[in-house]
């Protein structure tokens, strides 16, 4: 595959030192900055150019006529937005991906013919998440167009969900687990008969959306409020 | 969007016709470009940023000109008020004359100043 990534960032160079890994991907990373296009160059050789990478002329000569794929991760939405549609409207590249850091922007990318958005903050958000202890929903992965994600998901002790059957969980619309982890690291397909235990971690298809319903089910409920203080306060 | 030499004339022509005009630029300072007896209000902020669009009534605005001088900007900016607040007219400063004709054909009322400014300098040259 013919690959343009634009954008040498952190982002841009880490992706385009995976993608040339592959034999099967010629690349191309256009960089703005001319320091920074150097830097590249003195490690990646002649797959980086210099060039604003919005730009017709720039694109052109790195190949758009003939690329499969281009990939905008600059740190600017504007940026993403307009390599891509010169990618896809001027140049007919058959799959365009953008980072989109302005999440109120994302409907705007797909309205527009974008193939795949990307968000930096909800990737950091995710990492984050599995990082703290008593995380129960972690997003992994959007399915673009259907509304639908995947989750992980852990079941706590005391939660609603350990102990019981899949079936007999009031699990939110369009939810399917379709594979349960038990403690022994061991992942089995469940039925609805499958009891789930403490300790379990799930993946599953949700609808974007339920995560709190879900976190409700599978979280250790927070202690009786008992203490008068508290509530008076 | 945009107070510079062009975005303060084209702000103060709306004005004096009488219509309502908002005026947004990241950098408050461009204000004093705009003539002494401008009545319409001025923004200091980021022309894409959804919050201050709504503010200024983006949703009911009958028009909308991006007229920085980043082409990326105003077209993240113009294609956020057409499509995100259906704002039936907006024009758009392209630098670039490639992307001013592909935004145009995507449905942007675009302009180049490099175009325009290529052909004053030829006519200027040719006329005697």
């Amino acid at each position: 595959m013919y690959i343009i990534v634009v954008g040498g960032g952190a982002v841009g160079s880490g992706l385009a030192r995976e993608l040339i890994a592959s034999p099967d991907h010629e690349v191309v990373l256009i960089e703005e900055s001319g320091a920074r296009a150097n830097e590249l160059r003195a490690e990646l050789g002649e797959m980086v150019v210099h060039g604003d990478g919005t730009e017709v002329v720039v694109l052109g000569a790195a190949g758009a006529g003939r690329a499969d794929l281009l990939i905008a991760v600059t740190a600017d939405d504007g940026r993403n937005l307009v390599a891509c549609e010169v990618g896809k409207h001027w140049f007919h590249i058959a799959r365009t991906i953008a980072r989109v850091d302005d999440q109120r922007n994302e409907g705007l990318f797909r309205m527009l013919g974008i193939d795949a958005t990307v968000s930096a903050a909800a990737a950091v958000l995710a990492q984050l998440e599995t990082s703290l202890p008593e995380h129960t929903v972690v997003p992994l992965m959007r399915l673009q167009g259907s509304g639908l994600e995947v989750v992980d998901l852990h079941v706590q002790e005391g939660s609603d969900a350990a102990g019981k059957a899949i079936r007999d969980l009031q699990l939110p619309r369009q939810t399917v687990i379709s594979l349960v982890i038990g403690l022994d690291g061991a992942p089995r397909i469940p039925s609805g008969d499958t009891v789930l235990q403490n300790g379990d971690e799930l993946i599953a298809v949700i609808a974007q959306g339920a995560e709190s319903e879900l976190r409700r089910l599978f979280a250790t409920p927070l202690a009786p409020e008992s203490d008068a203080v508290e509530r008076g306060g | 969007m945009g107070c510079g030499r062009v975005g303060s004339a084209v702000a103060g022509r709306l004005d004096r016709e009488g219509h309502e005009v908002i005026v947004i630029d990241i950098d408050p300072s461009q204000f004093h470009r705009l003539p002494a007896d401008f009545h319409g209000q001025k923004l200091a902020g980021s022309g894409f940023d959804h919050r201050l669009l709504l503010s200024a009534g983006i949703e009911q605005a009958d028009a909308f000109l991006a007229l920085t001088h980043g082409d990326n900007r105003n077209v993240l900016a113009s294609q956020i008020a057409k499509h995100l607040y259906g704002v039936e007219r907006v024009v758009t400063r392209l630098y670039d004359p490639f992307r001013a004709e592909l935004f145009q054909r995507l449905g942007l009322r675009t302009f180049s100043p490099t175009d325009v400014g290529a052909e004053l300098a030829y006519s200027a040259l040719a006329s005697e």
